[in-house]
């Protein structure tokens, strides 16, 4: 006789149900019509129980399914879906919740009309929910987001997401998939990870939550932005044109006034005609009072200014690299809009480094800064590597993150050990000074790093591996940290994105020669 | 000579102090033969009907040599306009009118920069600058008044000011005073009015030589010579009824006699404007005044006649014995207190500042600690009951400056000397050098 027949004879409806209650569940829910129905279809082939078995050894579990197989109706999770957004040059964010707790997510898929995108369950940000928490009375990190770049237009329409589970259960949501700005999607998605509530030290973990991939995503999104932003900007001269022997490039965002507290005191410096001002504005809502000011500067203080307005945020890599395009002499100073000259005669002084020094001491060099209060700011930057505990290891470890710091920030201002010329591992960008063919052979500042930071260390160590460390010269200005621009969510969120790329692009380098304060690299030993 | 005189306001259009002075010199130098003063006064939206479409400067009445400014875009945190078009059209004014001097009786509704704009369009020009208070130093309306303490304040510091406003951070306080040094450089002398200002701008970091005392002066009508009386109990207050000036010190100090049942006194309260005062100081005032209103008309004590017109000034004065000046700023001059000498009348006034340099305890007038109600109650009760006390400090009141005497005080500043023609030479900066070669 066949299996299937003999137990078919055997069979008895209530036995089953009862020793298979994921069945019962299932006929009453109307899955089957009975348990006979079940058995045939699948309970024969896994084995079910169809009577209890005849011995039981006592106080024991007894595993009744193969190993690996794991048997009973899949339970969907409880999910929800908050927000599926695309923006025309193909960024996809997505964010939600999902009860992952004992079955991880295994992916996220989206099923558009004319476009599908999976999401790696490990690739995505996984964040706290205190609501979703409150609501299952249990801490987990429920929520996740994630970022894609499709790098092509995107359709919108009627969205519907699976969750899928590792167990293969599945959850199903439909919902209308939103279009919005390019510049709003990058808002929203560095905006989630600056208000994200991650699961441990925030500093390690939304860098670890976006390395898989959404970092890498943003990145190369945000690199189309600003392309795209700088590729035909607004500009207007104000003043002559001519030949000039240094310009300043100054990137502004949010603060106009700026433009004229800086034109009031670099104009007092003797020397300064022979410079020229570009000013390039990454925030559009200020560009008629930089355009008005320049147009006020170049009447009452006689400077020579152009004003460039990218067509959306460039970022400070991409601004300062259009501004540089646009000079007209072969010394770029690199400028924050809240920098000015400390001392008279600091043009005199700056022309004299570029004339009278060694030509490797002035290819790329920093200055002195300090801050209002009188004490020194800035004096060089060196590297730092964090380490995040590896608890499972009971030792540090974990992949680190690096750190920029400054030397000699809050010291007196006459420090001498920290004002004498010198290698440095690299200057801010707050002022910077360097050969135009220079600057240009090294292919300008990387244009990766969201909106600004980094791209001075990164600068800094791309000369240093082209064989021309920068160097600190003591031409002292004022530098208010901080005050130059406004700052906003999305700004903590590129920090996050710059932190991780930065680390990502010179961890190794860093590590073999050129951690802390005293590197161990000859050229930077005292 | 040609002098432009660049001033705050037309009196004409909006009364106070540092335009009152700016006007007195425009007639005072019109009496000199050797100059010719222009007059460039600004006005604003409190009087929109003189705008004209797509003027920037325009005459002012039909009168000659006086022009209105017509201020647009006006910064008050950085005193500056943010218009290109007004920077544009001062400068071609400038141009047009070549004068030899520029005295700016103040920067506010023009903006601090148009010093430097001067001086790059007329560097031989003589740029002057008078400080009617310290608003260069102190952004809380330049009267060097702490606000959360309502003590004086001698020193301006990013954080100090950041204390008084602290919707400001201090850098942008630093960045204030750098920004305004910066065109004071532009300046080849500051005036002031008080020698005691001398100290607190040359404490900031003006330099010394540029700094120059140069009295106020007003011409007034000819006064009334006060009658015998037997009794001195009758006091006047005159001035704008706004927070720094003090008016509540004085109705406390009333509330202070009355509550001890002196009442052998009469005050009375000219001026208005106290809508500018601060909410607290306003319902204060109000209070009083209201309360004071309700007593039957014998019991009175103060009497409130509003605003008044200068010409008004020798009547209302008739009517008074003691000028009382309760200020609680430093009170760069007073221009009170010299229309209160000219009428023959003694001041009980504020220890500090221009009024304790201008009023001598004792001799010419009475002086009380700086907010101190009691004390001014004690030294109006004193005023009132001392005998002889009245005719001792009448007789000792000297004729304030004439106008005249400003004139030619401010004509010794816009001569100079040879050292200050080199010194300008040798200032301006390369960038200047360069357009004025280009021009």
């Amino acid at each position: 006789m066949e299996p299937a027949a003999r137990d078919t004879v055997r069979f008895d409806e209530e036995t089953y149900l009862r020793l298979n209650p994921d069945v019962r569940l299932a006929v009453a829910a109307g899955i089957f019509r009975s348990g006979l129905e079940h058995f045939q279809r699948y309970g024969g082939p896994e084995g079910r129980l169809l009577a209890r078995p005849e011995r039981l050894a006592p106080d024991r579990v007894v595993f009744t399914a193969p190993p690996g197989v794991r048997r009973g109706t899949l339970k969907p999770p409880a999910c929800a879906i908050d927000m599926v957004k695309f923006s025309p040059a193909g960024g996809v964010f997505l964010h939600g919740w999902v009860d992952d707790e004992l079955d991880r997510l295994e992916s996220v898929d989206l099923y558009l009309p004319n476009w599908l995108a999976a999401f790696d369950g490990a690739s995505l940000a996984r964040l706290r929910r205190p609501d979703v928490e409150e609501a299952m009375g249990c801490r987990h990190a429920y929520g996740f987001f994630g970022f894609l770049f499709a790098a092509r237009g995107l359709t919108g329409g009627a969205c519907s997401v699976v969750l899928r589970m590792k167990s293969g259960a599945e959850a199903h949501v439909l919902l209308a998939a939103e279009p919005v700005g390019d510049e709003a999607l990058r808002e929203l998605a560095l905006g989630c990870i600056a208000g994200a509530q991650f699961p441990g030290n925030p500093y390690f973990d939304s860098v670890a939550a976006i390395a898989p991939m959404i970092g890498g995503q943003l990145v190369k999104f945000n690199n189309l932005l600003s392309r795209r932003a700088v590729s035909a900007p607004y500009v207007e001269r104000f003043g002559a044109r001519g030949r000039y022997r240094a310009s300043l490039i100054v990137c502004l965002y949010g603060r106009p006034e700026y433009v004229f507290l800086q034109a009031a005191m670099f104009s007092a410096q003797a020397g300064i005609g022979d410079y020229e001002f570009i000013y390039v504005v990454n925030s559009f809502w200020i560009a008629e009072m930089v355009l008005k000011e320049a147009r006020r500067a170049a009447r009452i203080y006689g400077l020579d200014i152009t004003v460039m307005v990218p067509a959306g945020n460039a970022g400070f890599g991409a601004a300062n690299n259009a501004g540089a395009e646009h000079a007209a002499s072969d010394r770029l100073l690199i400028v924050n809009p809240d920098v000015f000259p400390r001392t008279d005669g600091w043009v005199a002084a700056h022309d004299a480094v570029v004339a009278q020094r060694p030509e490797g001491e002035a290819r790329m060099f920093g200055a002195p800064l300090y801050y209002d209060d009188g004490s020194l700011m800035h004096a060089g930057m060196y590297f730092e590597l964090d380490r995040m505990p590896e608890l499972a290891g009971g030792a540090v470890g974990g992949a680190g993150l690096l750190r920029v710091e400054h030397y000699g920030k809050g010291a007196p201002p006459e420090t001498a050990a920290l004002l004498r010329r010198r290698r440095v591992p690299a200057v801010t960008g707050a002022f910077m000074s360097t050969s135009r063919p220079w600057f240009e052979s090294l292919g300008g500042f990387a244009q990766d790093y969201i909106f600004g930071h980094y791209e001075d260390a990164d600068l800094c160590l791309r000369s240093l591996a082209a064989g021309c460390p920068v160097w600190l010269h003591d031409l002292r200005l004022w530098h208010l940290e901080g005050k130059g621009g406004v700052r906003a969510p999305q700004h903590e969120g590129a920090a996050v994105v710059n932190r991780w790329l930065f680390t990502e692009s010179w961890k190794e380098t860093v590590q073999n020669g050129l951690l802390g304060p005293v590197p161990g690299r000859e050229e930077f030993r005292p | 000579m040609k002098v432009l005189l660049v001033s705050l306001y037309h009196p004409e259009l909006v009364r106070g102090g540092a335009q009152t002075v700016a006007y007195e010199l425009f007639r005072g130098l019109r009496e000199l033969p050797e100059i010719e003063p222009v007059l460039l006064a600004s006005a604003d939206q409190t009087t929109p009907a003189l705008f004209k479409s797509g003027a920037r400067i325009t005459g002012f009445d039909g009168r000659e040599n006086e022009f209105l400014f017509l201020a647009q875009e006006y910064d008050h945190g950085w005193e500056k306009s943010g218009s290109a078009l007004l920077a544009e059209a001062f400068e071609d004014f400038l141009r047009l009118i070549a004068p030899d001097v520029v005295h700016f009786h103040h920067f506010m509704t023009f903006g601090i920069d148009f010093l430097t704009l001067a001086r790059r369009v007329l560097p031989a020009a003589r740029i002057v600058f008078t400080a009617h208070e310290f608003l260069t130093i102190c952004a809380a309306d330049g009267h060097m008044l702490r606000r959360h303490e309502k003590a004086l304040c001698g020193k301006a510091s990013p954080v100090r000011c950041h204390q008084c406003l602290p919707e400001r951070p201090p850098e942008q306080f630093f960045l204030r005073e750098m920004w305004m040094k910066r065109h004071l450089q532009a300046v080849d002398a500051v005036t002031v009015p008080s020698r005691f200002m001398i100290r607190l701008l040359a404490d900031w970091g003006l330099a010394g030589p540029k700094l120059t005392h140069v009295t106020n002066a007003l011409a007034m009508p000819p006064a009334k010579p006060a009658p015998a009386r037997a009794r001195r109990n009758r006091f006047g207050f005159f001035g704008q009824l706004v927070d720094v000036k003090g008016l509540q010190i004085l109705l406390r100090a009333v509330s202070l006699l009355r509550a001890e049942g002196f009442l052998d006194f009469r005050l009375e309260i000219n001026g208005g404007n106290l809508n500018f005062a601060s909410e607290e100081c306003r319902g204060e005032i109000e209070a009083f005044l209201a309360e004071e209103q309700k007593r039957p008309a014998a019991k009175r004590l103060v009497q409130f006649n509003g605003g008044y017109h200068q010409d008004q000034l020798p009547a209302l004065m008739a009517r008074i014995d003691w000028c009382v000046v309760p200020s609680l700023w430093w009170e760069a001059f007073c221009l009170v207190l010299s229309e209160a000498w000219h009428c023959g009348r003694p001041a009980i006034a504020t220890d500090a500042g221009g009024l304790a340099e201008r009023v001598t305890d004792g001799k010419d007038g009475l002086l009380f600690p700086r907010g101190d109600e009691r004390a001014l109650a004690e030294t109006m009760k004193r005023a009132c009951t001392e005998a002889g006390l009245w005719d001792s400090l009448a007789a000792g009141i000297k004729e304030p400056a004439r106008r005249e005497e400003m004139a030619q005080g401010y004509l010794r500043v816009y001569r100079g000397g040879k050292a200050d023609a080199k010194r300008r030479k040798e200032s301006a900066t390369f960038c200047e050098q360069k357009v004025a070669k280009k021009l």
